[in-house]
């Protein structure tokens, strides 16, 4: 084929620096509490939490369960109030972006939740769910429902008029604009979504196992906590934040796979 | 306005007019194009050419007057209209192949038709060699190549084009128009090209009909009637030329 990509390579010593940075810092942690700068009550350092990281592999004690069902407890919660955000959220913020019946309907209940925190309904969802994990899942999901709604909408409503414009001159029905046009233009928007969801929602998670938990990530923090062991409370930080930068790996090379035409 | 004397009259506008709140931006406007017939349509700059278009293509309702297709007022749903832009309307996740088709696919062409009228216009336009690239891989000019492979590949009972060539560059012009011209000889679609370039329009025309400023009417009627391939300085054409620039004016 005439046509040929290009592949550019980036210079060694700018794929140093992230590895430069992320040594820096932790260094500079494990030397803040070796000379005791901090007292070891207040912070733990790095090597002790890692040290704490493969005990807890095998180690139930002190708060009940390994890291591992820790993980998978918060990962189950988070994903399926993540899945159900995106369910939701994206065909709602599509519709609404485009059927004018739809923004009607929607719009005002929509934007009377939104600016409500998740953690305010932690209340009403212990009288609804109980401690279950489906309260958690709800905390977690109206949470991740918000930029769902808002960057499909948005999405849409950024759609190039002018190519809108060509296909009604084609005959097409609202339909399927909406299906043909409007819905791939939101596509980048719509991934921009995913990440933000998955960071709310993870961000949520710790709020949403303060509920009454006796598993996951937030409830390793808050045994943390309430043991005085400052190496679990970070821990548990790290694990979710780890986590969160798997998953979003993850969402991140599907979206390359799937906007390979928009974003070449 | 007689265009269609010595073919059947495909198109007839009747008293195209259309306001905006007090604002006449077309008033009137009636003429008729025959099968197959390419007319061009030039006027002053802000005459409202781009509202005429709109209300040709029903993009837009007209106040009063309308459109008729073969005796029966113009429906894109059911009759088969194409518009080229004057922007590239190419959609950014579609391969250059799958561009073209979207006309006949929003038609609901046979797969089998399709596929052989896809074969067909992408040798004709040229873009066989580009057809699994996507439009961000491609120049310009082949966005709007495109795009007119997409209008003509609809088998359009009328083709309207709003300046398409207006932002390329003079050569690249040319040779577009001359692509232009084949496709339509080929194809026999009727189409009318709007242009602000006079030149463009008494190349590639049979016949021009010249909008006074607005609100715009049908000011005067000019035929083309030169053979083809035409020489941009063939003294006959450039005569046509001086006469339409004199019937505008507009500076």
């Amino acid at each position: 084929m005439a046509y040929e990509q290009v592949k550019v390579k980036t210079p060694l010593i700018l794929r140093l620096l992230p590895v430069l940075s992320v040594l820096a810092f932790f260094g500079a942690w494990q030397m803040v509490v070796d000379r005791e700068i901090v007292p070891s009550t207040m912070l733990a350092s790095p090597i002790q939490i890692f040290q704490l990281f493969l005990v807890k592999w095998t180690e139930v004690n002190p708060d009940g369960a390994l890291l591992s069902q820790h993980i998978w407890t918060s990962v189950q919660e988070a994903f399926a109030g993540y899945l159900l955000a995106l369910l939701v959220g994206i065909p709602l913020g599509l519709a609404m972006g485009w059927f004018v019946v739809v923004e009607g309907l929607g719009r005002p209940i929509f934007e009377m939740i939104r600016p409500i925190p998740p953690v305010a309904w932690i209340p009403l969802v212990i009288f609804w769910f109980g401690i279950g994990i489906s309260g958690k899942i709800f905390i977690i999901w109206i949470g991740g429902i918000v930029p769902c709604v808002i960057n499909s909408y948005e999405g849409v409503r950024m759609t190039n008029p002018t190519l809108v414009q060509m296909a009604r001159t084609y005959g097409a029905t609202d339909w399927q604009i909406f299906k043909q046009i409007c819905i791939p233009s939101a596509l980048p928007m719509v991934f921009g979504a995913l990440q933000i969801a998955l960071a709310l929602c993870w961000t949520n998670l710790v709020a949403a196992e303060l509920l009454a938990a006796d598993r996951g990530l937030g409830f390793l923090i808050t045994m943390g906590r309430k043991l005085a062991l400052p190496d679990m409370v970070l821990l548990g930080m790290i694990m979710i934040g780890l986590t969160g930068v798997v998953i979003g790996i993850i969402i991140n090379y599907f979206e390359k796979k799937l906007l390979a035409g928009i974003r070449r | 306005m007689d265009g269609g004397k010595t073919r059947k009259a495909k198109i007839e506008v009747r008293n195209l007019t259309k306001r905006f709140g007090d604002l006449l931006v077309l008033d009137q406007i009636s003429f008729d194009v025959g099968e197959g017939e390419f007319l061009s349509i030039v006027g002053p700059t802000g005459c409202g050419k781009t509202t005429f278009l709109n209300t040709l293509s029903k993009l837009i309702p007209s106040t009063a007057g309308d459109i008729f297709i073969d005796g029966e007022v113009a429906d894109p749903k059911k009759h088969h209209l194409s518009f080229v832009f004057q922007e590239p309307t190419c959609l950014p996740w579609r391969t250059v192949r799958e561009n073209v088709a979207y006309g006949m696919e929003v038609k609901r062409v046979p797969k089998a038709e399709m596929e052989k009228k896809l074969n067909q216009i992408m040798s004709l336009v040229g873009l066989a060699d580009c057809a699994d690239l996507y439009p961000n891989q491609i120049s310009a000019s082949m966005l709007q190549r495109i795009a007119v492979a997409r209008a003509f590949a609809v088998n359009p009972d009328l083709l309207l084009m709003d300046e398409p060539y207006g932002q390329l560059d003079v050569k690249l012009r040319y040779y577009l128009e001359d692509e232009l011209v084949r496709l339509w000889e080929q194809l026999k679609s009727t189409v009318i090209f709007v242009t602000h370039n006079i030149e463009e329009a008494v190349y590639v025309s049979e016949r021009i009909l010249i909008l006074s400023n607005k609100p715009a009417k049908v000011k005067a009627e000019v035929k083309v009637d030169l053979p083809r391939p035409r020489s941009l300085i063939d003294p006959r054409l450039v005569e046509i030329r001086k006469e339409v620039t004199e019937l505008i004016r507009w500076w």
